[in-house]
């Protein structure tokens, strides 16, 4: 099968081409290898089926970023049989910088020239037709949104693909034209691929080129000495950069026509930007912003409807149990699902009909089929409390990690996330990070797997490892239902406090902790200059319906499929292992105590005594140890595996839950029958979730965070750090909550750590001054 | 005059970019390079928010100081 690759810069229009070739066959790969990171589709409308590989956004093959390095690898080594160069017809000049070096290579290509539609409706023109004269290889006008003239693209494409190109340059009439010659001529001797490419990358002096062609690097250097330009100097770069830009604004630019002769007009995104990137109103409007998000995603009084006028709940109106809070009536339960003392946002009906039908009605209805079936007593112990509860607890979350990811896809296709970075680029220079780190942060509130895969983006190794190490504070999605399932059911068990704030205190707590490694990292093992904060900010447009739906399907595809692989493997693991003891008898619910995993986790248990959750805990203590660790596999496991245990701990006579029948497959009652059991405190609860929120993250993220630091001591001090980190936030929570004067002891330690690094670092830094 | 204290929305010249070599390298893959054309859009207390052709780019304190204009 053929393969074309799409290249060209971010904001391009890149991805909406890939999707609109693709459409249902684009599939990311997976992520735990990693190595596998590009999106691939097929298009099939062509003679023949095209693999269509969507290669990361760049601007200019001159390694930058580590995804300029593979867009330029995969071109290079993987031989591509075409390259679609995708350009933004709105900004030429600047779009066909990249051309010009695709150019160079021996590579068949074809220009797109995307987002005509917008040019066209400015009244200005393209004359397509001299541009392929110019350029020298075929130039189609397309629009990706539009699905305009996408066939004949491709096929265009197919034809040159048959074809053989030699890449020429644009440098010919520069200055040094013949220095390039002679250095191609030499690397043609010596049989290497695009020669000409390479020679041009040579003479400016790439690394990467240095370091693969030493032996050619005489000629270059003795060239080099005799030259000399009066503006660049040596500076052989720019010179470069400078004789492309010339050739372009001379040759290419003419063949875009303004209408308007005004050279300079502000855009309507340039007016929203006075706003939104305001020096005062920037980061109120962001966090207003940002504050509206989880409003319409978590709240349960939309608008504060209820707390203005005072809204009766429904066990004021007498339809629902004044104890329990159960709805009395078939009617009044679906009431219940928009309405309880306020209007609920759209996020919890949204939440509130997926648990009602599918959770509820559809889960409770199977589970009662197999409780009638003549199945043997284990295996429908099995079914209905290991793997249906497990599994239910785990994907009765689905719509409030769907709805915040919709929102911040939204963002993201805005065009507002980029001026996000702008804003917060001040504040976060002050920690040592970069504005740009921004966007791999807040990605981590959806999943740490992309989360760190986008920290590529950094151009500095340190803020990069900084980063991918704090990533797994930003509390993801997996880590929602830890916290709104404990939340909720501490309200219930102690009767005090609002799970919302609880909930989102804890964000608060994750963000600190962030906030104060990424302080020490830097002040003290990754030390170094913060990296200069350079980006561009895309014209802003409304998201695209298709694109999000599409960004949707793939996060719920991926949850999914975890939530049947991965955690139903758990689960069923989790329920054999407490169901069995060492001398493999099959035990009744009543005994779990005597299970494998007891035996287990109860020898592990002294190891969180100081985070709250260990020895103090008594006869059924261990079952946070478990959740913990098969936290470690999946963080979604936590409350799989609390459902599974409250199961049998339900079995195990003499818990008072006042008259209520808990759901084992509901989160938050699960939880509710384990504080009972275990007789946990409240601070201990806090201290689990901020060691869940904190710890080595799941499977995945390890796997993503090795991939990506690409150094095996800097990822054992990151688990290390992980845990560490996680130890101390953990034993910080309980005992202060405990008794709240540790706090003093907690503040003496943390000065006289502040204090140890400040010497420190002056004294490096007198001894360094000496030498 | 460096970048962080030229005028608003008139177009200027670039004349140095003293900062190093990568900085230096990717700026130049955003068209920003000497001899190039440059309109600031808006600056607070720094940053700065620049025209390129047609890109708009935004740019950190100590960057904006390092870029020279006319």
């Amino acid at each position: 099968m053929k393969r074309f690759a799409l290249a060209g810069n971010p904001n391009c229009g890149k991805t909406t081409l890939f999707n609109s070739l693709t459409g249902s066959t684009a599939h990311v790969g997976n992520w735990p290898g990693v190595t596998v990171d590009k999106r691939e589709g097929v298009y099939k409308k062509c003679a023949e089926p095209i693999s269509i590989v969507d290669l990361p956004g760049i601007y200019s093959l001159s390694p930058y970023t580590s995804e300029e390095i593979i867009a330029r690898n995969y071109i290079l080594d993987q031989k591509p049989d075409c390259v679609i160069n995708i350009v933004d017809a709105t900004n030429l000049e600047r779009n066909l910088y990249l051309t010009t070096q695709i150019l160079e290579m021996d590579v068949p290509m074809v220009i797109a020239l995307n987002m005509m539609d917008a040019v066209e409706k400015n009244g200005d023109k393209i004359d397509a037709n001299e541009l392929e004269k110019r350029l020298g290889v075929p130039v189609v006008k397309i629009s990706a949104l539009r699905n305009k003239n996408l066939n004949e693209l491709m096929d265009k494409a197919y034809n040159e693909s048959k074809k053989q190109r030699r890449g020429y340059s644009v440098l010919e009439e520069c200055d040094i034209a013949h220095l390039i010659a002679d250095v191609k001529t030499a690397l043609t001797g010596e049989n290497v691929a695009n020669p000409l490419f390479h020679a041009v990358k040579l003479v400016e002096g790439d690394e990467l080129e240095v370091s693969m062609h030493k032996d050619v690097l005489g000629i270059v250097d003795e060239f080099k000495k005799t030259y000399q330009n009066e503006i660049f100097g040596d500076d052989f770069e720019a010179l470069i950069a400078d004789g492309r830009y010339k050739y372009i604004s001379k040759r290419f630019a003419p063949v875009f026509q303004r209408k308007s002769k005004e050279k300079f007009t502000l855009t309507k995104s340039d007016k929203a930007d006075k706003v939104l990137t305001h020096k005062i109103w920037g980061i109120p409007i962001f966090l207003l912003i940002l504050f509206a998000i989880f409003h319409l995603t978590f709240s349960e009084d939309f608008l504060f409807l209820g707390a203005i006028f005072g809204l009766p709940s429904l066990a004021d109106l007498g339809l629902a149990d004044q104890l329990t809070g159960e709805t009395l009536s078939y009617s009044a339960k679906w009431l219940s699902v928009i309405y309880d003392g306020g209007v609920m946002s759209p996020g919890v009906i949204i939440n509130n009909l997926w648990n009602e039908i599918m959770v509820g009605e559809l889960f409770g209805w199977i589970q009662g089929l197999v409780e009638n079936s003549n199945m043997s007593p284990w295996a429908i112990g099995l079914i209905n409390n290991g793997i249906i509860d497990g599994v239910g607890a785990v994907l009765s979350f689905l719509p409030p990690i769907l709805v915040l990811f919709l929102f911040f896809s939204i963002l993201e296709d805005s065009g507002y996330m980029a001026r996000i970075a702008f804003i917060l680029d001040r504040m976060f220079r002050r920690f040592g990070l970069s504005g740009r780190a921004f966007m791999p942060m807040i990605m981590g509130f959806g999943c740490s797997v992309p989360a760190m895969i986008n920290t590529r983006t950094l151009a500095d190794d340190k803020e990069r490892t900084a980063t991918i190490r704090v990533i797994p504070f930003f509390s993801c999605g997996a880590k929602l239902p830890i916290l709104t399932a404990i939340a909720g059911a501490m309200v219930m068990a102690f009767g005090a406090g609002n799970a919302d704030l609880l909930t989102f205190e804890m964000y608060v707590l994750g963000i600190a902790v962030a906030v104060i490694s990424v302080l020490l990292m830097r002040s003290t093992s990754l030390k170094g200059e913060t990296p200069p904060f350079i980006m561009e900010l895309p014209a802003y447009h409304a998201p695209q319906f298709k694109n999000l739906m599409l960004h949707l399907w793939d996060k719920t595809k991926h949850f999914i499929k975890k939530a049947f692989t991965i955690i139903l493997a758990s689960t069923i693991v989790i329920w054999l292992l407490t169901h069995f003891s060492f001398s493999w008898k099959l035990l009744e619910d009543e005994q779990v105590n005597e299970s494998i995993l007891a035996n287990i986790a109860i020898f592990l248990q002294p190891l969180f005594t100081p985070l709250g959750f260990g020895s103090q805990l008594g006869e059924y203590g261990w079952v946070f140890v478990v959740a913990a660790i098969s936290g470690l596999i999946a963080k979604e496991n936590v409350i799989g595996t609390f459902a599974t245990l409250a199961a049998c701990l339900s079995a195990v006579a003499g818990f008072d839950f006042n008259g209520l029948v808990l759901d084992a497959a509901d989160g938050v009652d699960a939880v509710r029958a384990i504080i009972t059991a275990t007789k946990i405190t409240a601070p201990a609860l806090i201290s689990f979730i901020a060691f869940n929120m904190t710890t080595i993250p799941c499977f995945a993220a390890v796997g993503a965070a090795k991939g990506e630091l690409q150094n095996k001591k800097r990822f054992n001090w990151t688990l290390m750090f992980w845990l560490a980190s996680s130890y101390i936030v953990g034993s910080a929570v309980y005992t202060i909550g405990s008794w709240w004067w540790t706090c003093f002891v907690w503040a003496a330690v943390i000065a006289v750590t502040v204090i140890v690094i400040v010497m420190y670092n002056k004294g490096v830094f007198k001894r360094s001054k000496s030498v | 005059m460096p970048l962080v204290i030229a005028p608003q929305n008139r177009e200027l010249q670039i004349i140095r970019i003293a900062a190093d070599d990568k900085t230096k390298k990717h700026l130049e893959s955003l068209g920003i390079i000497v001899n190039g054309k440059v309109t600031v859009l808006s600056s607070a207390g720094g940053s700065v928010v620049c025209k390129i052709s047609e890109g708009r780019i935004a740019l950190d304190g100590n960057l904006s100081v390092k870029i020279f204009v006319r």
